[in-house]
């Protein structure tokens, strides 16, 4: 099941185990400058606000009804990054206008182990974009269904999903047992027992950033396929947010070239321990939306200009805070 | 949801009933009752008071003819749909405990306890 929570996505799946749980939310972050250049992982400005879209039925388009789910503001070519937690192993699929974020491919209700086409977590602690290449990512970044700049639209021709989706699949009981349960009984030794602007909007390919999507180091078969949950989150136009929910939208995040005049660190996340997967040819080849504004004769996106040498703070798997300090 | 219901099961139908009429006439009580399967007398009857609410399964057709919830619908008309009935029935000194316990429970509280993210068809 899933509940939300402070403007997180709680998944739980008591039936499979008592610490199957899962927290996701969406951060708002910088923009990437989009100038080929690639870049270390921006901040966590503090999460999106999530509504349930039934608490705003009749103001809301009826295909985002028919989906159920969440829904988030966003500005026109605001970034956001995901930002996962839980201890339980879980295996996530993203998608984003339902094209898959690690492998480019369309929509499916199943795990694919070649090409691995999801995310593990706790290992993989954060998504920021479109899988492109090893170690490479391009960020996520809005803009309004429909006119061209999205990954689904590049890819099917037609904007019509937007919002991203989530699958969640939890390991199951007797493999994390085998793994965690009684590896975590051994190491602690013997013990006691005890108890109007248009709403709807894409995710579109936007600067190149320095991330790894980490290889599944358990197999596809610790997933337990039949006790998935999944989400649609949509994303909303700020303006439309306003007029539909009444609640103001975050303010606008702060340009990258602000953001680092004021000595703000930027993050590096390293784990030497995991291979990397080799990132989709089918997302290599979208245009950026800084390239697709230029073919589309809009000319030069703003807030594009190139970064000197950001302050980059390295974290690593036991020091993943990005977010909540600023 | 959670609804005072101030109102009687006849005079809700028949507010509700009229309100829509009042935008399309197909929500007369002739073409109502003959899409629910009732005769308009009868209809008419129970929008006056003056019979006892009809069946739970004619309740559901009212629902959803007039764009209402069923669950509130019966519950102002003294019922709980044979679902949950069977739910109850199922476990009922579980049930009764719980639905004690959350009797005093402001809705907020309730809505944590009970709330999921739907997933509709996509």
């Amino acid at each position: 099941m899933i509940e939300l929570r402070h403007d997180a996505l709680d998944f739980c799946f008591p039936e499979v185990h008592a610490d199957a749980r899962c927290r996701i939310d969406f951060q708002r972050t910088l923009r990437i400058p989009d100038d080929k250049r690639d870049y270390p992982l921006p901040p966590g400005l503090g999460r999106f606000p999530l509504q349930h879209v039934d608490d705003f039925a009749e103001r809301l388009p009826v295909e985002w009804l028919q989906h159920g789910g969440v829904f988030l503001p966003m500005y026109q070519a605001e970034a956001l990054w995901i930002n996962f937690h839980g201890d339980y192993p879980c295996a996530i699929k993203i998608a984003a206008g339902k094209i898959n974020a690690v492998t480019g491919d369309p929509w499916t209700n199943t795990l694919s182990q070649d090409p691995q086409d999801y995310v593990v977590v706790p290992e993989q602690p954060w998504l920021d974009g479109f899988a492109v290449d090893k170690g490479l990512i391009r960020q996520f970044v809005a803009m309004p269904l429909g006119e061209g700049f999205s990954a689904e639209e590049q890819l099917t021709g037609a904007g019509v999903h937007g919002g991203i989706q989530i699958h969640i699949y939890p390991m199951k009981r007797q493999v994390y047992e085998d793994l965690y349960v009684r590896r975590s009984m051994l190491e602690a030794g013997p013990a006691f027992c005890a108890g109007d602007a248009a709403p709807s909007m894409g995710l579109a390919p936007g600067g190149l950033m320095h991330q790894e999507i980490y290889e599944d180091e358990y197999g596809i078969d610790a997933w337990d396929q039949n006790a998935g949950a999944r989400c649609f989150v949509h994303l909303m136009n700020s303006v439309a947010y306003l007029q539909a929910t009444k609640h103001l939208p975050p303010q606008e995040p702060p340009s990258a070239a602000d953001y680092t005049k004021a000595g703000l660190p930027w993050f590096d996340y390293f784990d030497a321990e995991r291979n990397a997967l080799a990132g989709a040819a089918k997302l290599a080849g979208l245009d950026s939306v800084a390239a697709t504004s230029i073919k589309k004769g809009q000319g030069r996106v703003s807030g594009n200009a190139p970064i000197p040498s950001p302050a980059v703070t390295a974290v690593g798997p036991h020091s993943r805070v990005r977010e909540g300090d600023f | 949801m959670f609804y005072i219901l101030h109102m009687t099961f006849g005079s809700y139908v028949r507010t509700t009933r009229e309100d829509l009429r009042a935008r399309d006439k197909r929500f007369s009580l002739r073409q109502v009752a003959e899409r629910i399967g009732v005769e308009p007398a009868y209809l008419s009857k129970i929008e006056r008071g003056d019979v006892a609410p009809p069946s739970e399964a004619t309740i559901r057709r009212l629902a959803a003819d007039l764009g209402q919830d069923s669950d509130i619908l019966l519950a102002m008309a003294g019922k709980v749909s044979s679902d949950l009935q069977t739910i109850i029935r199922a476990r009922p000194q579980l049930f009764a405990e719980l639905l004690r316990q959350l009797r005093e429970m402001p809705d907020d509280a309730l809505l944590r306890v009970v709330r999921e993210v739907r997933d509709g068809d996509w």
